[in-house]
């Protein structure tokens, strides 16, 4: 009798998926409805239907009728006559359902329109650094409350601009949500979402300096008038395609020729080289490849330590960064490779000068070996040799350099320390006199 | 150079094939040859090869170097415009000036440290020939024998200290 229900119950639910594709739906959304006392419900919504067809559904699950009920996307209400397609709803996105508090209602544009002041029908797009999609993506505006951090909020003002959505705390609402101890005194938190994932809760990063290009400016690099663009914020306000901003971003991390800036970090500032033109959100370099961007993250960490009167650990694979003591130069990795700070040699008692490289590596293991045979089979040995034969220590940072022809006058591409090959100390006017090419 | 047209909603937009770079020089090749600043003339027949250009110049009237021409070479990397353009004056007749050795090789920071992609080929012609315009007299770089004898192939290989604005 049991096995007979279950094959019923499953005949049931099959027939059911039959009937329900008979319906020919053209493409269902999914998403989320919540309500302000946290009743969260799943529904399939039709793209074409309007928001009045959406309360209709919505209402009677909350135990309300469709008429005391308003829906709330990104901190505005949506008026009945909204299509769903045409307004930025998303594959489970969440909207916000809460009971009517009979205030009149008016349409409102949607906030993502009016932060570019934008007419209606134009449709725009925010990009955002998305660390799921590793990339830079396209995203979609939301607000929440301050307080409570529930979407069942409207706005009282609309943001007119980057900085009101960027700074939190400069726009005001109503916040619905029951106990929420703001309510109607509530703080506007805008934040973005990726929009090319499906995504519960994960926050995408906003780019504000990528642009649409609404004055179809041509690229600096380029010249090709191609969108989006990214906006540089020197005076002249320097203008670059998204593409051409990926290869400048790619050609100077290549020569390790960002720029270390105490306040904005290891970044770059606009390619015609302006004034107070740095970028400020080191997100925009997810523009880099995901590997050139692993590398541009242990460039800006090196360059930080450095700065900051650090040292690397110069052991191979290693590269650590430690900030030592002032008044001792022995350094002791956390890898276990103890090291001098000043030369970044093996830690060694006196002056620093040309030592044995035997007499690194620590204590004997008390076998007896053939040094002979011991000194071929050190695996580094070979590319060793070749960087102490081919390379001069930077005088000041003490990278190992290599000089590919030109001219004795070395720019250190770590540390921008000018120096002569020849005499190894600082570049000058007699090096360049007497031999500027050796 | 093959031209692809591609329909978007509002315009039309003209793409040509081949890297962002070559399209770039492709632009300003097109440009110069249209509208060259005094004095300069591009010849159109650059050639298969479009990271390799000569340019003529003229020593612009009432200069020092009146009557005489002489011929720029630009060479361009992928890198182009992040990096710098290779320039030289090449040919039998190099200009006698303090920034100019007599193996063509220019000594102006444009062509290096202040080299941005917001310059072009135009701007850098209209510099090389506003230096040559400014000169007061006649003569090499001090120390034209030692470097010419000593330095690369490559003007870029060359670490310059710029410290002349004058001339």
């Amino acid at each position: 009798m049991f096995i007979l229900d279950l094959i019923l119950s499953l005949w049931r639910s099959l027939a059911g998926l039959v009937w329900f594709s008979n319906q020919n739906f053209p493409k269902s959304l999914s998403v989320y409805i919540r309500s302000n006392d946290g009743k969260k419900l799943s529904v399939d919504l039709d793209p074409k239907w309007d928001i009045k067809s959406v309360k209709e559904i919505v209402g009677p699950k909350l135990g309300l009728e469709a008429e005391e009920i308003k829906i709330i996307l990104a901190g505005k209400e949506l008026d009945d006559s909204t299509i769903i397609e045409e307004i930025d709803l998303g594959e489970q996105s969440t909207v916000y359902c809460v009971p009517l508090d009979h205030k009149g209602k008016t349409k409102q544009k949607s906030v993502n329109k009016i932060l570019v002041n934008l007419p209606e029908e134009e449709v725009i797009t925010f990009h955002v650094a998305c660390s799921h999609c590793h990339g830079i993506k396209h995203g979609k505006l939301r607000v929440r409350c301050a307080e409570c951090k529930s979407g069942a909020i409207t706005v009282d003002r609309d943001p007119a601009s980057w900085s009101d959505v960027l700074n939190p705390s400069l726009i005001s609402g109503h916040c619905e949500e029951q106990g929420c101890a703001a309510g109607p005194v509530a703080w506007c938190e805008f934040y973005f979402r990726c929009k090319e994932h499906v995504s519960a809760d994960d926050i995408a990063i906003p780019l504000p300096l990528i642009h649409a290009n609404l004055r179809s400016i041509p690229c600096l690099a380029c010249n090709d008038v191609r969108d989006p663009v990214v906006v540089f914020e020197c005076s002249d306000r320097h203008t670059i395609c998204l593409e051409c901003f990926g290869r400048y971003a790619s050609i100077r991390l290549r020569e390790r020729s960002f720029v270390f800036s105490r306040q904005y970090g290891y970044t770059l500032a606009c390619p015609a080289g302006c004034e107070g033109s740095f970028i400020t959100e080191p997100h925009h370099f997810r523009i880099l490849l995901q590997t050139e961007y692993e590398l541009y993250q242990r460039f800006a960490a090196e360059e930080c330590v450095l700065q900051g009167g650090g040292v690397l650990c110069p052991r191979p694979g290693c590269g650590a960064g430690i900030f030592p003591d002032d008044d001792c130069n022995r350094v002791a990795c956390q890898c276990g490779y103890v090291f001098c700070k000043r030369c970044l040699e093996g830690f060694h008692i006196g002056e620093c000068g040309e030592r044995d490289s035997a007499a690194e590596g620590g204590t004997s293991g008390g076998y007896s070996v053939d040094p002979a045979r011991a000194a071929q089979a050190r695996w580094d040995e070979a590319s060793k040799r070749t960087i102490k034969v081919s390379t001069k220590p930077c005088p000041k940072c003490r990278i190992p350099t290599e000089r590919d022809g030109g001219c004795m006058h070395m720019l250190c591409a770590r540390c921008t320390f000018e120096w002569c090959w020849v005499c190894q100390t600082e570049w000058t006017r007699d090096c360049m006199g007497s031999h500027w090419f050796g | 150079m093959a031209l692809r047209f591609s329909k978007s909603k509002h315009n039309t937009k003209v793409i040509l094939d081949g890297e962002r770079w070559e399209r770039r020089l492709q632009k300003e090749l097109m440009s110069l040859i249209k509208e060259p600043p005094p004095g300069v003339v591009v010849d159109s027949d650059q050639g298969e090869n479009l990271s390799l250009w000569t340019i003529k110049m003229r020593g612009a009237e009432g200069t020092l170097y009146e009557g005489e021409n002489f011929t720029l070479q630009f060479k361009f990397s992928p890198k182009y415009p992040f990096d710098s353009p290779e320039v030289t004056f090449i040919g039998p007749n190099i200009p006698v000036h303090p920034h100019v050795y007599s193996n063509g090789h220019i000594c102006l920071s444009i062509l290096t440290d202040d080299w941005s992609p917001a310059l072009s080929v135009q701007t850098v012609c209209l510099s090389i020939v506003s230096m040559l315009s400014s000169c007061k007299e006649k003569k090499r770089p001090p120390d034209n024998s030692f470097y010419v004898k000593t330095c690369n192939k490559n003007p870029k290989k060359t670490k310059w200290w710029y410290h002349d604005d004058t001339v």
